[in-house]
């Protein structure tokens, strides 16, 4: 590491404990030098975020110290962090909704900075070229637009150091473009960009250096010259990453799942879902890609029984379902792995066993007499095999779901589902917050099935996961389906152009 | 093993609480060693002392299984206080009418009181349950509104219409066919103390070996997973609402058939006053489970009759007892404090484990890292 000035930033032997004793860093040195973008790769549960929580102010290490500009630094929280030059946007960006935008920059600053602060975020915008609406309130904006306020707020600041914590997840490919492009701006401007990702491509495209954590430490550092997908895949995970999942021919059987002219309702009262239809067969996986709240959400409600649709018919093989509860469904031949495993789809303070019965704990199996009584005994080995079956690592088959690790906590899910004996198994973003290992296990177990004959609709915001897994693929936007497809017709460009939905206008 | 734990936080925490207790004592210019002594000794070791914590017990196991079953489908159902003046009534009005009809001084008067106690107890818990399912009416709201309305209809009934002509204070006493019999002789222990233990027994039979208690809790913990399960939670709420309306109405009801000397309601409902909110007490104590909340309701049993023997016999005021009951409840947050500083040391454990780890290996713990290691099972 010679002939380079003085690293800006120096972190050295940082260790992180959690208050439950969870390691998170074990001794991680970090440099960062004026003028560039630094990729932070790693695994979800690398502690990427973590360390960059303790650079930004937002936590403090247990052991080891941060050099600053050549002294070393203690920051007791954010906002000394940030006054300090050091900014951080999380994942969940953190704006008031019902402030407008210029509001939301200028929020906490004293009246002397404010003076005249308008001229000098505009330019500010003209020189990033990361533009928004100043007079919008925040709510109104997407979620691009909410990152560039946080951006520029940071930038308002004068930050040095400027982390972005996976910062393309809910961005359209247009509006990745445009943040990498203002990012390569400040890095000329002398800015030290650190950039939080867990995707390869990503890092490839806009780092100048690439260190990769993984559990807790720093396992490599490569100058964008010399990386290779292979060899940072490779470093990631510590083992070669199968990316090719084999899926062999089918031909699809017969109609499980057919969904006819479907409108939802959110929430709130506007269309999540506006007149959607389709047909899942045997032996078949239905993907449905698209960029976050675009309806999949309701599309997956209303088909799983959580949601009444507002028009529209769902029949599930051939019988018409629509409007019936998500108990008599599952008895139907219905599985569904839901988005939010940890608080919809387990019960986390319940023990394994108790899990692993959830849904299905009215059926005869389980419950025995007229007072339904539950059959523990039968409950547990039905645990037990569904543990031995989907190599589910638990402290006990009576310790609580919390204990275990998220990808345990899916396979366990996964294999609850998949006990149903199900026709249909609707699987929403099945895979997220999972390690790479526990990614491709559930990946395969989602093909094996297929191979096997269940027809499987899949919702995922993960497009590599879409168009790998998908025999058919249907891109949302807005409620509607834009196209309807086979993956090996659909380039990543044209699919970035649906998601972003500038092939409906087209 | 959880349950365990925390059975052994509670312990820790009356230890706590007995402590404290005796420095106040000790300021305050009694003997703690005399008090405590006087306290536990009649209390516990003396068979009629015993049998008087077990009578006092009775109640608060009941009102303690309301509280609990409602923490276990997600509410905070205050409501037990309230429950058991209606279960009082109902036994008060079976005595009123067993004066008219001779048939109802036996058994069959016995049962009848405890049916029309139950049933109105659980009436009013349900008004909670409904305006809580329907309306979204916070239960902490209802139920203490409604222990207002309870205490005043009881009242109202106990004046106009219940009272005994021969000592206006109190209602009619329930005759003495009807009444429960007394477990111990010329002691105050009758066969309330099984009715509770009983129904404790079946609360936790129902809520951890049936499907119902399974969606119930399961309702508790996470509303959502209960939905995506197909669950009602809604019902869960009802039924919590209900199993606590019928513990409330037994503890009330059998306070009147069960509770020598009065067998009726007192002025002011003095004899009912503050046993649905020590009811809350227990159910913190005993974690909220029901074979706990059964040790729990023993405890203050045994601390409000050692109540009174420590004031006739160590000239300590009745009020001391409260403070250390006080005590004890604020004591069981103690074992989270001391979770935390468990925590602590473990993590500096760790950190020098750490520390030792990283310095066997090649690049030191201030090394550059470069090199992939071999990742550390945690």
């Amino acid at each position: 590491m010679s002939g380079r000035p003085a690293p800006r930033v120096s972190m050295r032997g940082i260790v992180k404990i959690y208050p439950d004793g969870t390691v998170a860093l074990r001794g991680v040195n970090l440099d960062v030098y004026p003028g560039e973008i630094l990729g932070l790769l790693g695994e979800n549960g690398a502690g990427k975020t973590t360390l960059m929580k303790i650079l930004a102010g937002f936590l403090r290490p247990t052991a080891g110290r941060i050099i600053y500009e050549g002294h070393p630094v203690h920051f007791r929280s954010a906002a000394e962090a940030l006054e300090r030059g050091i900014g951080m946007v999380h994942q969940h960006l953190a704006l008031v909704p019902v402030f407008t935008a210029y509001e939301n920059i200028i929020l906490g600053l004293p009246p002397s900075i404010i003076a005249g602060a308008r001229k000098r975020i505009e330019k500010l915008m003209d020189e990033t070229g990361l533009h928004v609406d100043l007079d919008q309130i925040v709510e109104l904006l997407s979620f691009g637009e909410r990152q560039r306020v946080e951006i520029l707020r940071m930038l308002f600041r004068n930050v040095k150091v400027l982390i972005l914590d996976e910062p393309t997840t809910n961005l359209t490919p247009v509006e990745t473009e445009e943040l990498f492009k203002a990012l390569v701006k400040l890095k000329k401007q002398g800015k030290s960009i650190i950039f939080i990702t867990h995707k390869l491509r990503e890092v490839l495209e806009i780092a100048d250096r690439i260190v990769v954590m993984r559990r807790g430490r720093v396992v490599g550092e490569v100058p964008r010259s010399v990386a290779e997908p292979r060899l940072l895949a490779r470093m990631m995970v510590g083992r070669e990453v199968l990316f090719k999942i084999e899926k062999p021919r089918t031909t699809p059987g017969q109609v499980v799942l057919k969904v006819e002219d479907l409108w939802v309702r959110r929430d709130i009262g506007t269309w999540g879902v506006k007149g959607v239809s389709f047909e899942v067969r045997e032996g078949e996986i239905f993907g449905v890609a698209g960029v976050e709240g675009n309806g999949q959400a309701e599309l997956v409600e209303a088909i799983t029984g959580l949601r009444a649709p507002e028009r529209g018919k769902i029949f599930l093989l051939g019988r018409d379902i629509t409007g019936l509860g998500p108990a008599e469904l599952y008895r139907m031949g219905l599985a569904h792995i839901p988005e939010d495993r940890r608080g919809t789809g387990l019960v986390l303070e319940m023990s394994v066993v108790e899990n692993s019965i959830l849904g299905m704990h009215r059926w005869e199996r389980f419950a025995k007499g007229f007072f339904g009584v539950i059959d523990w005994r039968a409950a547990e080995e039905h645990a037990a095999e569904i543990v031995r079956k989907y190599d589910v690592v638990a402290p006990g088959l009576h310790s609580p779901v919390k204990h275990l690790s998220g990808g345990n906590q899916q396979k366990l899910l996964v294999g609850r589902e998949i006990s149903k004996n199900p026709k249909l198994i609707v699987a929403a973003q099945p895979t997220r917050g999972l390690d790479v290992a526990a990614t491709e296990y559930i990946r395969r177990l989602l093909v094996r099935l297929r191979n096997e004959g269940h027809a499987v609709l899949l919702v995922s915001s993960d497009t590599d996961e879409v168009l790998q897994l998908s025999d058919r693929v249907a891109i949302m936007y807005k409620g509607e389906f834009v196209a309807i497809t086979r993956p090996e017709e659909l380039s990543r460009e044209k699919l970035g152009l649906y998601m972003g939905g500038a092939a409906a206008t087209a | 093993m959880e349950a365990l734990l925390r059975f052994g936080e509670s312990i820790v925490a009356l230890i706590i609480g007995l402590a404290i207790g005796a420095v106040i004592l000790y300021y305050a210019g009694y003997s703690p060693w005399e008090a405590y002594y006087q306290l536990f000794y009649n209390a516990v070791l003396d068979k009629y002392g015993f049998a008087r914590s077990l009578a006092e017990a009775a109640p608060l196991i009941l009102t303690g299984i309301t509280f609990a079953v409602g923490v276990r489908a997600g509410l905070f159902n205050i409501g037990a206080e309230g429950q058991l003046y209606f279960g009082a009534l109902g036994a008060a009005i079976v005595a009123w009418l067993a004066y008219r009809m001779p048939v109802l001084n036996s058994p069959l008067g016995t049962i009848a009181a405890y049916a029309l106690g139950v049933i109105l107890a659980s009436l009013l818990a349900l008004i909670a349950a409904v305006l809580k399912v329907w309306r979204g009416v916070h239960e902490v709201v209802s139920t203490i509104m409604l222990n207002w309305i309870a205490f005043w209809i009881v009242e109202f009934m106990r004046i106009h219409y219940l009272f005994d002509p021969h000592d206006a204070t109190k209602t009619i006493p329930v005759p003495p066919g009807a009444r429960l019999p007394i477990l111990l002789p010329d002691s105050e222990l009758s066969a309330t103390i099984i009715v509770s233990v009983g129904f404790a027994l079946l609360t936790y039979y129902l809520l951890w070996y049936t499907v119902t208690g399974y969606e119930l809790r399961a309702s508790g913990l996470s509303p959502k997973a209960a939905r995506y399960a197909g669950m009602d939670p809604n019902k869960s709420i009802i039924i919590a609402f209900i199993v606590g309306g019928v513990a409330a109405g037994l503890a009330g009801a059998g306070e009147v058939l069960g509770r020598p000397p009065h067998y009726a309601i007192t002025s002011g409902l003095s004899n009912l006053l503050n046993m649905g909110f020590d009811g809350i007490t227990v159910a913190l104590i005993g974690a909220n489970h029901p074979i706990g909340v059964i040790f729990a309701g023993i405890l203050l049993g045994v601390l409000k009759s050692g109540a009174s023997y420590m004031q006739i016999f160590a000239g300590v005021p009745l009020e001391m007892v409260r403070i250390i009951e006080g005590i004890i409840v604020i004591a069981l947050a103690v074992p989270g404090t001391l979770h935390m500083v468990r925590e602590y040391l473990q993590r500096r454990k760790k950190l020098t484990q750490l520390r030792e780890q990283e310095a066997g290996k090649s690049h030191g713990f201030e090394g550059s890292g470069l090199q992939p290691s071999g990742a550390q099972q945690q």
